[in-house]
């Protein structure tokens, strides 16, 4: 039996609603009206679903929240002993099942980072673990790139599959979706009706054409030598980060940032220690107590994003670069900063001397 | 290195033993996990570090301060300096904390074995070397000569003073150093990479390891250097803020390298390799 | 459809005058570089909808600068914060463009002695209007290789590859530029062009405020608890902002003592934006950046423009006007009307 449907666009929020009956089931919407942006929530029939452009958050709150509660924690007398204390710790939480609809290649590769870090590393992150588990994501086939767009510079592209669970194509008054693996296939029959021989051909030409294409003018995955021969290089840092204004918007809508601080926020004799999103681009990131800070500067925090996607992941995992491409930083910076010009002119100097 | 069984993020709750005022900021605290089967089972190696959280206030890393040989008590010395430290520093005993440990790697005690042994320290940077400098007491046939030099600001700010004789008879030479004169001092005066220079230890199979502040550490460098060391025979633990202490929430990265798990004990010779952002 | 249009004399002449207020403002800048520590400009940005600050520190690198309705940014924001503008080594000047509006941030900056007059040479630019690329797109969201961008009367041309297009001016400005009283530079040492009459008057200039006040209490807060929820505290509003120099010692972000917690709660995000706009009340030029570079589009200029609003009321001032004009909260005059 094929794994390739056919829904509707006229029957697509149907069929999100049937579904949000019984995970959790998030969509782009749009911010608000006469907004442009577009941000994913759980589906609620109110919002207004738009699949036809990027959004400018990524939906990695979805895995990550952007605050989630790690420990809660009572400070109780000891019943046996007054005098003495005791501390009621818990960390269990609960998640629900949920699928993504409509992310993009770019979405989903941001996860691959995670994965690296919060599942493969010394130490497993039970939190984003469980999460992961339990969302599935159906990935819509890109073909709406803009000029801050660059997956294929980074060794992705438009058409780019892996690590989705089901696969969208837009056919001309639907979409075809399929699935890629056995999570998907559990889901797809509720989806929409089994697709049509011709809608199944058209959606695979589509797909050739959007593979084809190369969306980003570089080639930024062999930067990581560049970066290290060029990073006491203070005056191209300084040339090249001056207009920073040091917000965190860039590490916030990335698919690939994963920082984050971990707070105690409390009252009386219960609180919760909850982990938040933080950025390196904050003064405060690398603050010690003592009153040091190896990172002084915004143009030391900046290389440090460029160095830590395109060098330090390179080396650390294989060659995997910790960007996707898809030009969220760029768009959404104040000042247009364009880490693609950054990075390829690493390599400039070396150039130069040779 | 025994690993969590679920959740890294959980520390384990611990009670407070005893409190030991070393010095006007300085309180080395015992704690005992309140999990008795845990702490008769808790293992590490010297020179790893333990976050203690102070529920309501957050966590701070320490380096475990007392040898894997001496299991009683875990112990961490806590210097005040922000919040986490000043509401330690309120605590008493009998009060909860909780204990993540041990996190990061250790002192190379193999690696170090039949070597001759430099120990250079300034303040607080004592802590992280005690706890190696005892594990060496316990196996004592195992290392050569045993030199420390220790330095503070005034004989008020030395901590374990009540250990050196122990050091001593253990067959340590224990030089003690203060910045400046000070009434019923009656060891050496100068700054710790001053005393170095003037002791001038051999570097023939020999490894130092230093910890300190980081000016301290810098000309303690260069005086090394003079004497001959090679960078692969010495070795320091850096400090960074951390938070998670796993290698996940990103912070406490120089380069390639996070300090919460890849150190934070790392030899002069990797430290060299790394992008220059101590 | 024929181009034909475009070509009118009218129009030609008016894509000159762009073209040439490039080139006056590059030759303006090169007269007295030698003077100058640093040029503070715009250049083309990552695409033909966006300019990007420029830090021109050789004379060589002035041709990279530019003036059209896409160059946005306030850099006055870079004056205290990134240039520490505060503390001058040697008798060199800084080099500043300026439109109306952020004219109007450094007359403030002047007034709260943050820097003095003396450490800058200031173009000034009479504006008429700097455009919105996030309304543009809404207007039109296939616009795709664009070339060149301009404004005619009431219109913005933008010209692609494929087509040229006219959008009328209100749909594609910035929300700052519909309220706009001061399309012409307060103070500077030399004016790129004519004066441009002001698009809103006096009693304009807070139309939107009380489009907002036409709501109930309750629906005002349903409001605001609507576009707050947006809010991802990435505090690029409060780095975005020239006035706001407190730097890294913001109470948002401190903990010793704690102000906030790291929750996001529409709490947590109402407290941030409140504070942030009490401690803007009479001191906010309605540069209208904080708008500007929210990333998702909360328009938070309106909170500083209410208490800006009140400030006159009361005290009959506004902030950036007048560079000799001690800001009234940050003195004690028993004599004064209001109190």
């Amino acid at each position: 039996m094929s794994e390739k449907i056919f829904i509707a666009q006229g029957e697509l929020t149907v069929m999100l609603e049937r579904l949000s009956k019984e995970m959790d089931v998030w969509v782009p919407v749009e911010m608000g009206d006469e907004k442009w942006g577009v941000r994913f929530l759980p589906y609620h029939r109110d919002n207004v679903v738009v699949l036809e452009r990027q959004s400018t958050i990524s939906p990695k709150n979805v895995l990550f929240p952007q605050v989630e509660t790690l420990l809660r924690f009572r400070y109780q007398k000891d019943d046996k002993d007054p005098s003495k204390q005791r501390i009621d710790l818990k960390d269990r939480q609960d998640v629900s099942s949920a699928l993504v609809f409509g992310a993009r290649p770019c979405d989903v590769r941001g996860f691959h980072t995670f994965d690296q870090v919060f599942l493969n590393g010394r130490y497993k992150d039970p939190y984003y673990a469980q999460r992961r588990e339990k969302t599935l994501f159906a990935t819509l086939l890109c073909n709406t790139e803009d000029s801050a767009c660059f997956c294929s510079s980074v060794g992705s592209g438009p058409g780019d599959r892996e690590g989705s669970d089901l696969w969208i194509v837009p056919v001309d008054d639907g979409y075809v979706i399929e699935a890629l693996n056995d999570k998907g296939r559990k889901l797809i029959h509720v989806m929409g009706k089994q697709a049509t021989t011709e809608q199944i051909e058209k959606a695979q030409r589509i797909q050739e054409q959007v593979t084809a294409k190369r969306i980003g003018e570089y080639d930024l995955t062999q930067s990581a030598r560049d970066f290290t021969d060029r990073f006491e290089d203070m005056d191209y840092w300084r040339d090249m980060v001056s207009k920073c204004i040091s917000c965190g918007i860039c590490t916030f809508v990335c698919p690939t940032c994963y920082c984050f601080n971990i707070t105690d926020e409390s009252r009386d004799l219960e609180g919760e220690r909850i982990r938040s999103w933080d950025s390196c681009m904050f003064y405060h990131y690398t603050l010690e107590a003592s009153g040091h800070n190896p990172r002084p500067e915004k143009f030391e925090r900046y290389r440090n994003r460029v160095g830590h996607k395109f060098s330090y992941f390179h080396d650390k995992y294989n060659g995997m670069i910790s960007c996707c491409g898809c030009g969220r930083c760029i768009r959404s910076c104040p000042v247009s900063i364009d880490i693609r010009r950054i990075v390829h002119q690493l390599k400039e100097k070396v150039d130069a001397e040779i | 290195m025994p690993k969590f069984e679920s959740n890294p993020y959980r520390p384990e709750l611990a009670t407070i033993q005893d409190i030991i005022q070393e010095t006007s900021n300085i309180l080395t605290f015992r704690v005992v996990l309140n999990d008795e089967k845990k702490m008769r089972e808790f293992s590490f190696q010297p020179g790893q570090v333990g976050q203690l959280s102070v529920f309501g206030v957050g966590e701070s890393t320490f380096v475990i301060n007392s040898p894997p040989t001496r299991k009683d008590y875990l112990q961490f010395s806590v210097m005040r300096t922000g919040e986490v430290t000043q509401r330690l520093h309120q605590l008493n005993i009998g009060d909860q904390i909780g204990v993540r440990a041990p996190l990061g790697n250790g002192f190379s005690v193999d690696a170090l074995k039949a070597h001759d042994i430099l120990f250079i320290a300034g303040g607080i940077g004592m802590a992280p070397l005690r706890t190696l400098l005892l594990y060496m007491l316990d196996n004592r046939e195992d290392y050569g000569d045993i030199l420390v030099i220790y330095g503070a600001r005034s004989p008020e700010d030395l901590c374990y003073t009540y250990e050196f004789d122990e050091w001593r008879s253990g067959g340590v030479k224990l030089v003690l150093t203060v910045d400046r004169e000070f009434p019923d001092w009656k060891e050496r005066v100068g700054f710790v990479p001053t005393v170095l220079t003037e002791e001038a230890p051999s570097s023939y199979n020999c490894k130092a390891v230093t910890c300190g502040p980081p000016i301290m550490i810098k000309f303690v460098l260069i005086g090394l250097k003079r004497l001959d060391f090679e960078d692969h025979q010495i070795i320091t633990t850096l400090e960074k803020r951390m938070k998670c202490g796993i290698g996940i929430c990103g912070r406490c990265n120089i380069g390639t390298k996070y300090v919460c798990v890849d150190g934070p004990v790392f030899s002069y010779e990797e430290l060299r390799q790394m992008v220059p952002e101590l | 459809m024929a181009n034909i249009s475009w070509f009118g004399l009218g129009i030609n002449k008016k894509k000159l005058l762009m073209e040439d207020k490039t080139k006056t403002l590059q030759s303006e800048f090169l007269k007295v570089f030698e003077k100058l520590e640093v040029v503070l400009g715009w250049e083309p940005g990552y695409d033909s909808l966006h300019a990007t600050p420029s830090f021109i520190r050789q004379a060589k690198d002035l041709n990279k600068l530019v003036w059209n309705p896409l160059c946005s940014q306030n850099l006055c924001t870079y004056l205290v914060k990134t240039l520490n503008a505060s503390v001058r080594k040697d008798d060199k000047k800084i080099g500043i463009c300026v439109k109306g509006c952020d004219s109007r941030s450094l007359v403030a900056l002047i007034q709260e002695k943050f820097v003095t007059r003396e450490t800058f040479f200031i173009v000034g630019i009479p504006c008429e209007g700097t455009v919105d690329w996030r309304r543009l797109m809404r207007f039109e969201p296939s616009l795709k290789d664009v070339q060149k961008v301009h404004i005619q009367g009431n219109e913005l041309e933008v010209e692609t590859a494929q087509k040229a297009y006219r959008f009328p001016l209100q749909q594609v400005l910035e929300q700052r530029c519909l309220h706009c009283r001061y399309p012409n530079p307060i103070i500077y040492d030399c004016l790129i062009g004519e004066p441009i009459t002001p698009r809103a008057g006096d009693d304009q200039a807070y139309g939107d405020i009380e489009k907002i006040e036409q709501y109930s209490l309750p629906d005002r807060l349903k409001f605001w608890e609507k576009e707050l929820d947006r809010c991802i505290r990435c505090y690029a509003c409060r780095n975005a902002c020239p006035l706001c120099v407190c730097r890294d010692s913001c109470i948002a972000e401190t903990r010793t003592p704690k102000w906030l917690s790291q929750r996001c709660d529409l709490k947590e995000k109402f407290f941030y934006h409140m504070i942030h706009a009490i401690h803007l009340a009479g001191r906010c030029t309605e540069c209208g950046e904080c708008e500007r570079v929210c990333p998702v589009e909360i328009p938070v200029t309106l909170i500083k423009k209410k208490l800006n609003q009140i400030v006159k009321d009361l005290l009959d001032y506004e902030a950036g006007i007048d560079p000799q004009k001690q800001p009234p909260l940050m003195t004690f005059d028993p004599s004064e009307k209001g109190i």
